[in-house]
């Protein structure tokens, strides 16, 4: 089923997205136990940013977006049975590749201590921008690559249903080109010309353009952890989904409203009205409500997973597969989200945003989000897929199964501490919290108890990157093939296409919200004509 | 799609329904986020045009024009007697900041070229000092820029 070449590129972007994983989680580690009240101070202040910066662009930019495009790969090859063309991929990697590493060089050297959110004007070494921009360049090469496949699979089947793995990568594609030009405009016109020329830069259309993409990049990230739900959990289970139906409208609701929303991340901004503001709130609910439609169809699913297997009005949720790590990833990946996604409501609301903007609240949810419903399906999907794409079974099973839950209950304490460090106002993204002892008392014993849950998910994390390194040299031959993961697969495909599979259609819809959810707030920038402020350099 | 699915979305739509529309009613009693302020002068030209410090405008009535920058606020102790109303107003002269009381509401972003405005009441019993700080990063010194608010009675 897989060629050769698309084995090759699986492997080169899974395990390269490790390394990110891993090298993330090592800076992960100095900053956790470095800003810690009480704990040794592994790192100065310039170490600390540096530290930040790499975590966040490793693990939001690196790591995500390399282990994505291996399992698109993966399952639009094993859902259509249509492959990609060999140069397509060759180019994504080169260009991938090479952009992460040249960025990666001024990061490690503390030049480009500027946070993966870039927010100038402080200006970070050209590289740093240079590479970034190649690596988009790339990512948009792999879009044409899947879009590819998708449009010859397309004209090959006429009046069928889009499989539900293969729309969930082609949402997630689409997700991503509507997110990029954001990010584009922003490196190319202002952060570049900055860092090579010192040119003058207006700050609140940086911060917008950024924001535009940034938050779009959070469902690029989501969208293929609930391919997982969606198109492999029920075969795990032996079950159907509950409804295809649903999972297409959950994709079309992300689709819809996942750009124009960015303005949540800028309700305390000021120079945007608050008009455009409750307009980015609203629209940042409708998404909410396919996260709703996305919660309801899993746990219909695993309710008839474990009715099928005995299980009673209750009794079900015993009778699931828990002792797999696969299912107990996904699982209890799929309740952190749940308290993600609550706490997200708050986020998105923008007059109790007052209370938790910038603080460790966030920190707390994005590592549900991010750092679990994605990175932690991700893990996941790997004990699945690692057999077929290394073509070896994981090293040790009974560390497999163990890593979910040690994942589960870290992030959990974690999570918790930091919400409510959040709501007494201890901020995010700094080195020390402690302000010459003015900082009120109760931070101190909730960063320690966060630092104790980061510290056992870091743990789980480890032990995970370990499991596959030895895999690679130590797993016994593999016993899984592909075809027995896909078979079945296309159970949707013969069914009859649903107003959702008509992409053209909700594609147009999304632009027109685009623009009108960016023409107010871009026209209240321009019109009263921008302030460009001079640039400061850092670490230089 | 079945008929408790649709049910599902139902309600989820009408709760989220519910919740703009609170965003809304609390927002016409004046609970708006900082909006539509600019400056008329440059970062550079701050300190001259901007002036900061305290102005009592009477009657627990206070103006308070705050200069952020790298790393520090100016003025950085701000004593306030019998405050009913402030207005701060702060500014930056080089790169993004944030203003946060913390233990209040007020958490704002401080964004060069234009000037971040809230209006605070503050609790009328509270006596002491409140610890503010800037929490957006600004540079290697980020973790030393705070200041102190107190409030006598």
């Amino acid at each position: 089923m897989f060629r050769d070449y698309e084995k090759v590129f699986m492997r080169i972007s899974i395990l390269f997205s490790f390394v990110a994983l891993a090298l993330g989680g090592l800076f992960g580690f100095i900053q956790l136990v470095s800003r810690t009240p009480g704990f040794p101070r592994l790192v100065d202040a310039s170490g600390y940013y540096t530290a930040l910066t790499g975590h966040g662009v490793l693990m939001a930019i690196i790591w995500t977006a390399f282990f994505i495009m291996g399992i698109a790969v993966f399952v639009m090859v094993s859902e259509l049975r249509v492959n990609f063309r060999k140069t397509l991929l060759g180019l994504t990697l080169v260009l991938t590749l090479g952009g992460t590493v040249t960025a990666a060089i001024p990061i490690l050297a503390g030049r480009a201590s500027v946070l993966y959110t870039f927010y100038p004007p402080l200006i970070g070494h050209p590289l740093f921008y240079i590479g970034l921009a190649v690596v988009i360049v790339g990512t948009w090469v792999f879009s044409a690559a899947v879009i590819d496949v998708f449009l010859r699979w397309r004209r090959a089947n006429r009046g069928v249903g889009i499989p539900v793995g293969a729309f969930g990568v082609i949402t997630t594609i689409i997700i991503w080109l509507e997110a990029t030009p954001g990010l584009s405009i922003e490196v190319l016109m202002d952060l570049i010309p900055a860092s090579l020329f010192g040119k003058p830069v207006d700050v609140l259309l940086d911060r917008t353009l950024f924001w535009y993409f940034g938050h779009p990049l959070v469902y690029f990230w989501l969208i293929p952890a609930i391919v997982a739900f969606y198109a492999i959990m029920p075969k795990l289970l032996g079950v159907e989904l509950y409804s295809v139906k649903a999972a297409k409208l959950a994709y079309i609701l992300f689709i819809l409203a996942s750009t124009p929303v960015g303005l949540h991340h800028q309700f305390v901004d000021s120079g945007l009205s608050f008009e455009a503001k409750l307009l980015h709130t609203a629209l940042t609910y409708s998404v909410a409500l396919g996260s709703f439609v996305t919660a309801f169809n899993v746990l219909a699913t695993l309710e008839r997973a474990g009715r099928a297997r005995g299980g009673g009005v209750f009794s079900w949720v015993l009778k699931l597969p828990w002792r797999n790590p696969v299912f107990a990833g996904l699982a209890l990946a799929f309740i952190l989200f749940g308290f993600g996604g609550i706490g997200g409501i708050v986020n998105a609301s923008l007059t109790m945003n007052y209370v938790v903007h910038n603080t460790l609240w966030v920190v707390g949810h994005f590592h549900l989000t991010v750092g679990s419903i994605v990175t932690l399906v991700f893990m996941s999907i790997t004990y699945l897929i690692f057999p077929v794409v290394f073509d070896r079974n994981i090293f040790s099973g009974s560390l497999a199964k163990i890593q979910p839950y040690l994942w589960f209950v870290g992030m959990f304490i974690f999570a918790l501490a930091y919400h409510i460090a959040g709501i007494y106002g201890a901020p995010r993204r700094v080195d020390d919290s402690s302000y010459m002892g003015l900082s009120p008392e109760i931070w101190s014993p909730l960063l320690q108890i966060g630092a104790v849950g980061g510290l056992i998910f870091w743990l789980s994390g480890v032990i995970f990157i370990l499991n596959v390194f030895a895999s690679l040299k130590f797993g016994a031959p593999a016993t899984v093939n592909g075809a027995s993961l896909s078979e079945g697969s296309g159970g949707e495909q013969g069914d009859e296409p649903t107003i959702f599979d008509r992409l053209s259609i909700w594609i147009i819809v999304a632009l027109i919200l685009i623009v009108i959810g960016y023409t107010v707030p871009m026209m209240e920038i321009f019109s009263r004509g921008l302030s460009p402020v001079e640039i400061v350099y850092i670490g230089g | 799609m079945d008929r408790w699915e649709a049910l599902w979305i139902v309600i989820v739509a009408a709760t989220l329904g519910i919740f703009i529309g609170t965003l809304v009613a609390i927002a016409g009693v004046g609970y708006i986020p900082p909006s539509e302020v600019e400056a008329e002068y440059r970062p550079t030209d701050a300190v001259e045009e901007f002036k900061p410090g305290i102005r009592s405008l009477g009657d627990g009535v206070y103006e308070v024009n705050i200069l952020a920058y790298r790393f520090s606020f100016q003025p950085n102790k701000i004593v306030l007697e019998n405050p009913k109303e402030v207005r701060f107003r702060i500014y930056s002269s080089d790169v993004l900041h944030g203003f946060s009381i913390i233990g209040t509401n007020v958490n704002i972003m401080v964004i060069p070229g234009y000037i971040s405005e809230i209006v605070w009441r503050p609790p009328p019993d509270f006596e002491g000092s409140y610890l503010v700080i800037c929490n957006e990063y600004c540079g290697i010194g980020h973790s030393g820029m705070f200041a102190e608010l107190v409030i006598k009675r």
